[in-house]
């Protein structure tokens, strides 16, 4: 991850009012976290919604096949299934990517195609059929799913198979969820191609989870919460660590955030590559703050490991000392903690503000 | 007379529980309270009349499984003011639970930064609640 990547991860998803995704192996744990979150984050003029997306969301879920026992974040791979919801404007999107085998791709075809091209009163038929087909397939549903997400959804299912070798392909799907509500004439949806675009920067940079959205302190409240909830069963000092920083890193974000229409916008990334866990952030902050950040930054950049201990114990017992240019705990500690420099850049975007993306290897 | 103090825990801040009375002192749980210094007022300012008459023999333990930087600073403070006991009269108990290291690395930096006599113990797991 370099911060090119946050920066470009961010003009991606600059529309989007909430983004969150996961790729990786799924278990119970990410679920109940990826449905808090979004539940948590959505406006209130979408309050109506909230749980019509919690539904399709675990539909979707469920409709991704590999499922993970243990509680343990696993390092994505290749064949790793992807899941993300995102809200623009009045849509929220659901998508899902998973590998298919290519001789079952003319099966979903098939059956997506089906319920796409079915009305309102075809498909209530075909529910009742398939409910009462005793030739279901091992896999159970024999689109069950299929048809409850566009019947929720009174849209159709985009989707699409980007072959990747003779034996598989990835099965890209998206649910459409608009508020009718709030719609405004003209809004057009988003397509998948972006989100093949997306996984493929994902993908590129071994990113196990991000999320996109507001970063004020109401808004960064659940989330740290569910963090939190998270880190009870993590008894791997790896994994603690990452999510140590990750805590102080987006009350940083909520403390010193640029407030834009009162939203902090923030994006936070971690990756996972060989074992070893990168924390990335994207946020805009106030031109009158980017000089003493980049001076405390650069402060703690370069001292040894050995000062900065020494540093952050002094702190420890005198307090902060109160000239602004020097470092707070939080940055010694996260100082200390990596192996290399914490790496950041400031792009100045008007008078007022710039943006700030910051990312460290733990 | 000293009163009790008792903070219920939270998933952001911790349980505390003061008792001159009945010699037991506990911060346990995890800290990432948004404002540090609001929520540990009140210990801070219970603390500093218990150091003014402190009992015979102090054990103040505490079992932090996570705690943010602004409330590290805090629990320093916390330990400074302990110092004010004479130093044969008090111990800070560190507990961690069984395998996690940063819990017990946290202990062992602030036992160096401390003038306190500590003891760091580690106890075993308990048994999660396994999800039906």
């Amino acid at each position: 991850m370099t911060t090119n990547s946050i920066n470009t991860f961010f003009k991606i998803l600059e529309n989007d009012n909430i983004c969150f995704a996961y790729r990786g192996s799924f278990n119970n744990a990410i679920l109940s976290m990826a449905t808090e979150l979004v539940k948590n984050n959505i406006g209130e003029e979408h309050a109506k919604l909230k749980n019509k997306i919690s539904f399709l969301m675990i539909e979707s879920f469920q409709n991704i096949a590999k499922y993970a026992d243990s509680d343990v974040l696993e390092e994505p791979t290749d064949e790793s299934d992807f899941f993300m919801v995102r809200n623009i404007g009045s849509s929220f999107y659901i998508v899902s990517a998973n590998l298919i085998e290519n001789s079952k791709i003319d099966i979903v075809r098939e059956k997506l195609e089906k319920v796409n091209t079915s009305d309102k009163k075809e498909l209530n038929q075909l529910y009742k059929t398939v409910l009462t087909n005793k030739q279901l397939n091992e896999k159970g549903g024999a689109g069950l799913g299929f048809i409850e997400m566009v019947r929720k959804t009174k849209g159709k299912l985009p989707f699409d198979f980007v072959k990747i070798n003779d034996e598989k392909s990835i099965f890209f799907m998206q649910i459409n969820l608009t508020n009718p509500k709030t719609e405004k004439e003209g809004e057009s949806l988003a397509g998948i191609d972006e989100v093949k675009l997306i996984h493929k920067m994902v993908a590129q940079d071994n990113i196990l989870m991000y999320h996109r959205g507001n970063f004020t302190k109401e808004a960064v409240g659940p989330v740290l919460k569910m963090i939190e909830d998270n880190m009870s069963s993590m008894k791997f000092k790896a994994q603690k660590k990452a999510f140590h920083f990750l805590v102080e890193i987006l009350q940083n974000i909520s403390k010193h955030g640029y407030e834009i229409e009162d939203k902090r916008e923030g994006l936070f990334l971690i990756s996972m590559k060989n074992g070893q866990f990168e924390i990335g952030t994207g946020n805009y902050i106030a031109n009158s703050k980017v000089e003493n950040l980049k001076k405390q930054i650069e402060q703690v950049n370069n001292l040894s490991n050995d000062n900065l201990n020494n540093l952050y114990r002094k702190y420890l017992r005198e307090g902060r000392v109160t000239d602004s240019g020097s470092a707070g705990l939080g940055l010694i500690d996260l100082a200390r903690e990596t192996d290399e420099n914490i790496n950041y850049e400031f792009e100045q975007l008007n008078d007022k503000y710039s943006f700030f993306s910051l990312t460290v290897k733990l | 007379m000293l009163e009790p103090l008792i903070i219920e825990g939270s998933k952001t801040n911790p349980t505390i529980n003061l008792n001159k009375d009945a010699n037991f002192f506990k911060i346990a749980g995890r800290s990432i309270v948004e404002d540090p210094n609001k929520f540990y007022m009140p210990v801070y300012e219970w603390l500093e009349e218990y150091v003014k008459n402190p009992n015979e023999d102090t054990k103040f333990q505490f079992d932090l499984e996570y705690f943010n930087s602004s409330s590290a600073r805090q629990v320093m403070k916390l330990i400074m003011l302990l110092e004010n006991i004479p130093h044969d009269k008090v111990t800070v108990v560190w507990l961690f639970e069984e395998g996690d290291e940063m819990a017990q690395e946290r202990g062992e930096e602030i036992k160096q930064v401390s003038k306190l006599n500590f003891e760091i113990t580690e106890y075993p797991l308990e048994d999660d609640d396994f999800e039906v």
